[in-house]
């Protein structure tokens, strides 16, 4: 009997450091993740475009394998706007408050405000007035253990995503983000925007991963740029500098870049 | 400055990894992964700074004509990572670098590898330790 009681407290000691691991509060969202993202896509076809859709995206030329390289805005140092930069494979730091979440990004470094004060999505004049913006305006609210931002009053000229597929600034696009484990995060994507797109546009679901610690330094999360080696595109670099002497002359040679 | 023999030889028909070679600056046809060309030469800048880190050297062509080539490189923080830094090479060394064309037939072109005159490599792209993305 008594030999039995002591296997059982062994067994609860051996196996709380374990337990202790799996501990998370799953509405702390905090920390450095790195997302599965490939393709720089919502991970899905995208539903047949309307007309108006169709008309947004004239003249815009992706990069492709056997392409040289397109008209992105990016190449220009403007900004990548929302939902594109979420779909990056870049690290991402979510910072809690109070009354909002913070998603600061490595790439570009810039920061998203998901407002989680109870505040009401801009809509009707509240939205006309505040206009378009490149990272939309962004509210959250939890649903049980799922972070669910919506956002709207997006800039049109940012692409959505590589392929350069448009969203208008009547779209309204939808991000659940759930914490399924210690180190992993859901997030699932929706685009609703009748103007441009015949039918909603669900995403792939996605998983972020925690960072290791070691992977956060002063010289850049995951070993790419930030701090002392930022990644901020500055058009002295960028546009002026690699493109005009290195980018364009080896791509299009005597012809003019597009 | 010391006068170089300075030449480079085009060797055709090696094959190296693209698929790496897109992220954010969309390079898919921008060089000739198929080819690599040999530089000797001098370096004449060192332009170390994102979003790629980029090496200007003056070759002379097999006329003697000199040429100023340039080949981009990783990003600063990988090749900081990598312990190189905006003193590695220095205007007026003497260099070979290995690298993939530009598929438009220009001057420019995308780290292989640096080797030194003691022929020391650095800068290598193999087995992926200097992603170019």
């Amino acid at each position: 009997m008594q030999s039995r009681w002591i296997a059982a407290l062994m067994l609860m000691l051996f196996s709380l450091p374990a337990i202790g691991q799996n501990r998370f509060d799953p509405q702390d969202l905090s920390g450095f993740w790195l997302s599965d993202v490939g393709g720089h896509t919502l991970g899905t076809k995208a539903p047949p475009l309307t007309a108006e859709g169709m008309a947004a995206m004239k003249g815009r030329i992706p990069d492709n394998l056997n392409r040289l390289p397109g008209n992105a805005p990016w190449y220009a140092c403007n900004p990548m706007g929302f939902p594109r930069l979420v779909l990056d494979n870049e690290p991402v730091e979510f910072v809690m408050t109070r009354n909002r979440v913070l998603q600061l990004f490595q790439w570009e470094w810039t920061l998203r405000e998901l407002w989680t004060d109870g505040r009401e999505l801009p809509s009707g004049d509240n939205l006309e007035n505040l206009g378009p913006a490149w990272y939309g305006h962004s509210v959250g609210r939890w649903e049980g253990d799922t972070l669910v931002v919506n956002t709207v009053g997006l800039d049109e000229r940012a692409w959505l995503d590589n392929p350069g597929n448009p969203k208008s600034f009547y779209a309204r696009i939808e991000e659940r983000y759930r914490r399924t484990a210690a180190d992993t995060i859901e997030l699932q994507m929706t685009l609703y925007d009748p103007k441009f797109y015949t039918a909603p546009w669900v995403g792939a679901k996605k998983t972020y991963k925690r960072m290791p610690a070691k992977d956060v330094t002063f010289s850049g999360w995951k070993s790419l740029y930030s701090g002392n080696t930022d990644a901020i595109c500055a058009p002295m670099n960028e546009a002026e500098d690699y493109n005009k002497r290195i980018r364009d002359p080896a791509a299009f040679g005597d012809k003019k870049p597009r | 400055m010391k006068k170089v023999l300075a030449f480079f030889i085009l060797i055709a028909g090696m094959s190296t990894g693209a698929a790496t070679l897109f992220a954010h600056h969309g390079r898919g046809a921008t060089y000739d992964m198929k080819k690599q060309v040999t530089l000797k030469g001098v370096v004449t800048e060192v332009a170390w700074r994102n979003p790629h880190v980029a090496i200007y050297m003056d070759v002379k062509d097999a006329e003697g004509k000199v040429v100023n080539w340039a080949f981009e490189n990783s990003n600063v923080s990988t090749l900081a990572r990598q312990g190189y830094n905006r003193n590695t090479l220095k205007v007026g060394q003497e260099i070979t670098a290995v690298v993939n064309p530009s598929a438009a037939g220009t001057p420019r072109g995308i780290v292989v590898k640096v080797i030194l005159p003691d022929g020391k490599e650095i800068m290598s792209r193999s087995s992926g330790a200097n992603p170019v993305d």
